[in-house]
């Protein structure tokens, strides 16, 4: 199969300047150790893997006590949405007893004040309403621990300033600065609570794939006004997201070089990598106790459920990534063209280049269970993968 | 006159002189349906109503052209043969026929009743009052009201530009007439007879897109007066044995709401009682709101203005009181009363501030304020948009007391919610109008508020089977998991205490 010029650019070609990047920066980029360990239920024993993982990672005490902690979950595509009878906790969400127990070990730390946030796809009302919807009890995260908020970030923040504008360090792949929910601009630590899964156009999605959900669809969703943010979501993500058919509305900051591939398997890995370096998270959970093998969310014939029973915890989100995907089966050092980045780039190595953190496993400390211990291949899971394909394909 | 219409299964019947004339009127008359309408007019075409639940030919009768006595005349080797079959023979008479002499050639023919658009009045035959929306004699003492102006259901491909998700739901757009005749049936007495046609001359539908007329109307309390599109009858005329097949499935669709009549009577579970004279423009809001709450499956009931003084809102968490006029000082009153008890009242401007401040944590057109131990959710404008007046009332009433949740069905709608006087039991309806199982097919979990001891699933052609059923894991309620092999263009379950 052949590849024209903008393919190549947009993959191959950046994946050959990425050889080039200087030998020092990615020895430079930080690390951070990653506790792994097994878990194959969601009751008592999460609570209990959990803290004694937070604690393998030197205490969260010292991030979170005092502090301001947003949760940021996920919980992808819509909402009355179950694969075969599994509620989606048990496939590709966060399940919501880890959240309670993730909220309450953080209250026990010291936080101050948690909020539990998700940008619910096209949901135009509190994220409380998205939960009772799905069937979810948002009680049992309100209950886990005094002053715990629930926000939807899609929606204009409460007050006089809806949104926040963070900028990307070292001016960003794809966007200079991304304006986000204020809720996030309240945050002290960011906590990215991400499922262990595979995606079909990022490859794998776990703790930065998991900061794609916290652009509000109210400014990156599809049929946004062109100056100024919608006052409700009107669609996902796809026009100025995956397709780049279009800009946000000029009150929000443009792309970088709109000449660049209107491809996904380009943009995503950049908006992602992107974000992460925007608002890095400072803790990362990523749970596979129970969840979905071949793509992000239920696809017929692709998507299997499957019981990885693993979890994953650490402070840099590319090195807990990196540590994930190894745990996937899959080498986080692997290049556009080879699985699981077979139509898309790698956004650990983009996140890396903008100095976020490592993927380089020989760099990262793992604590708590090996990683050949846990080790579960997903590509041995599934149907065909049903990748994202390139634009220009379709004819 | 003694003429039984309550549970009959009816059927356009268009054949004979009449019905060609009026096709030629038209553009576009292939032979072969010409054919088919003449067939239709011998008695052996009454053939294919044989092991079918039919029991009524709604007959082409009069249309005030000059082929109308030659209709009359024709057509006794039909009726002496459609009695024989036990079939009621209505006939079918339009605006422009005179209607004393097809009165009369209908008596003389041996007919059961007729069909008369817009007729009031008396007659020496039964008539089932025939009109459109915008006129149902709504207290006629007719033995049936058929009503038109409906839209055949089904997934609204055209709807935006060619793309199925085109609703302001970012949902499939769904043609439905359930919220109407849930509507018209609060208001009717008469058995309702839901009128139309297959569209269009070239689409090809399938028996799966029959079947789903058939449900879309009987799930909310209605019968189609089944009529079928020309290709299929030509073919059923010809004997082919694909339409034949199809025919079966269509009678199948048709016996089984036959053989559960009873679950007409149920009585609908809402938590949104909809307050509205349902007449004028204030239809064109309270309608469209019933429309999109049923798309939904935001459970309603529907409220007539004029009988809300004496209606209980027992088991309502909401009012919505759709009107542009205040009500007037009695069912204001009642309707106080509700929010003060606890109730969400949603309202236009007209109802003026009460309370005090309660807003909600989400952008409205409401002011909401907090009245006893209720809510008053006043309109800052007249309320125009029913899109938004619906999501609104959704959102001000919560997800948290939803009844059911459907999920994996994106093509679903007109659920219905509903239990026997006697209670003792509930039944839950669902139809997919996705054609060919697409859009729908994932449906496998149905969630349940209420605690039932057990459940059987109905659908159309098999026996009922006992559904499994688990508390849910992570909310209040009980998953009911349908079964892998179970159809999922309609579905009942029917529960029991």
């Amino acid at each position: 199969m052949g590849m024209n010029r903008r393919e190549f650019v947009g993959g191959l070609g950046t994946a050959a300047l990425a050889m080039v990047q200087p030998a020092r920066l990615r020895a430079s980029a930080p690390t951070a150790p990653v506790a792994l360990a097994r878990c194959k239920s969601y009751g008592p024993e999460f609570l209990a893997a959990a803290e004694k993982m937070f604690d393998q990672l030197g205490g969260i005490g010292r991030i979170v006590k005092g502090k301001t902690v947003t949760i940021k979950v996920n919980l992808t595509g819509g909402e009355n949405t179950r694969l075969d009878y599994l509620p989606m906790g048990r496939a590709c969400w966060s399940h919501p007893r880890t959240v309670g127990a993730v909220i309450h070990l953080l209250d026990k730390a010291g936080a101050r004040r948690i909020r539990v946030v998700e940008g619910a796809w096209v949901w135009p009302a509190p994220l409380e309403e998205f939960m009772y919807k799905a069937g979810w009890d948002p009680n049992l995260l309100l209950g886990a621990a005094p002053r715990v908020e629930l926000v939807n970030t899609n929606m204009p923040y409460k007050g006089a300033k809806p949104y926040t504008r963070f900028t990307v360090p070292r001016t960003g792949h794809l966007f200079p600065a991304y304006d986000l929910s204020t809720a996030y601009a309240e945050s002290d630590v960011l906590v990215s609570m991400a499922k262990l899964k595979e995606h079909a156009t990022a490859g794998v999605t776990l703790s930065i794939k998991n900061l794609f959900g916290i652009t509000p669809t109210t400014i990156y969703g599809n049929k946004v006004p062109l100056d100024e943010p919608a006052p409700v979501p009107y669609g996902g993500r796809q026009e100025i997201g995956h397709n780049g058919s279009r800009q946000p509305p000029r009150s929000s900051p443009p792309e970088k070089d709109p000449t660049t591939p209107r491809q996904a398997g380009y943009r995503i890995p950049r908006i992602i990598a992107d974000l992460s370096a925007a608002i890095t998270p400072g803790l990362e959970i990523i749970e596979g106790i129970e969840t979905i093998a071949g793509s992000e969310l239920p696809r017929p014939g692709t998507t299997v459920a499957v019981s990885p029973g693993i979890l994953l915890a650490g402070t840099n989100p590319v090195s807990t990534d990196a540590v994930a995907m190894a745990v996937m089966g899959f080498d986080p050092m692997a290049e556009r063209g080879t699985a699981p980045f077979e139509t898309c780039d790698n956004t650990l190595r983009l996140a890396e280049d903008l100095g976020v953190g490592t993927r380089d496993l020989s760099r990262i400390e793992v604590v708590g269970a090996a990683i050949k211990d846990v080790a579960f291949k997903f590509r041995d899971y599934g149907g065909p993968r049903q990748f994202q394909r390139p634009a220009g394909r379709r004819g | 006159m003694g003429l039984n219409l309550e549970n009959a299964v009816p059927m356009r019947w268009p054949s004979g002189p009449l019905e060609i004339a009026r096709r030629q009127k038209a553009e576009g008359f292939p032979p072969r349906v010409r054919q088919a309408l003449e067939r239709w007019h011998e008695p052996a075409a009454l053939e294919i109503l044989e092991d079918t639940p039919i029991d009524c030919l709604v007959f082409t009768w009069a249309a005030g052209l000059p082929a109308d006595q030659e209709q009359w005349r024709t057509a006794a080797p039909l009726v002496e043969a459609a009695r024989r079959r036990n079939l009621a023979v209505v006939g079918w008479v339009e605006d422009a026929a005179d209607r004393g002499q097809a009165l009369a050639a209908a008596k003389t023919a041996g007919l059961a009743a007729v069909a008369i658009h817009g007729f009031k009045g008396t007659a020496d035959l039964p008539v089932v009052a025939w009109s459109q929306r915008e006129d149902v004699p709504w207290d006629s003492g007719a033995p049936a009201v058929a009503i038109g102006g409906n839209v055949w259901p089904g997934v609204n491909i055209t709807q935006g530009g060619g793309d199925a998700n085109a609703g302001p739901t970012n949902l499939p757009w769904l043609d439905s007439n359930g919220w109407y005749i849930q509507m018209a049936r609060a208001r009717l007495r008469a058995p309702l007879w839901v009128a139309f046609d297959p569209p269009g001359k070239s689409a090809v539908f399938s028996a799966q897109s029959y079947a789903n007329a058939i449900a879309d109307s009987e799930v909310a309390g209605g019968r189609w007066l089944i009529s079928l599109d020309d290709d299929f009858r030509s073919s059923l005329a010809e004997g082919a044995a694909p339409a034949l097949q199809s025919w079966k499935r269509i009678a199948a669709a048709a016996r089984f709401f036959r053989d559960h009549a009873a679950w007409k009577s149920y009585r609908s579970l809402g938590l949104v009682g909809v307050i509205s004279d349902f007449t004028g423009p204030n239809f064109d809001l309270s309608g469209e709101l019933l429309n999109l709450m049923a798309r939904r499956d935001l459970l309603f009931r529907v409220i007539w203005k004029s009988q809300a003084a004496a209606q209980p809102f027992t088991g309502l968490k909401a009012l919505l009181y759709a009107d542009a006029a205040a009500p007037d000082s009695a069912l204001r009153r009642k309707i106080a009363e509700f929010v003060e008890q606890g109730g969400l009242l949603v309202a236009g401007p007209e109802w003026g501030a009460q309370g005090k401040p309660a807003p909600p944590d989400f952008p409205t057109q409401f002011d909401v304020r907090s009245l006893g131990k209720g809510r008053l959710a006043v309109g800052r404008e007249a309320l125009s948009d029913p899109y938004q007046v619906a999501v609104d009332t959704q959102f001000l009433l919560s997800h948290r007391y939803d009844l059911v949740k459907i999920f994996n069905a994106p093509s679903s709608g007109c659920t219905r919610f509903t239990v026997p006087a006697p209670g003792g039991k509930a039944l839950l309806q669902c139809v997919s109008y996705a054609d060919g199982g697409r859009g729908g097919g994932g449906l496998r979990t149905i969630w349940i508020r209420d605690q039932f001891a057990k459940a059987r699933l109905w659908s159309i052609g098999n026996d009922p089977v006992s559904v499994g059923a688990e508390p849910s894991e992570e909310y209040t309620g009980t998953d009911y998991h349908l079964p892998a092999s179970a159809p999922r263009s309609y579905l009942a379950l029917e529960f029991e205490v």
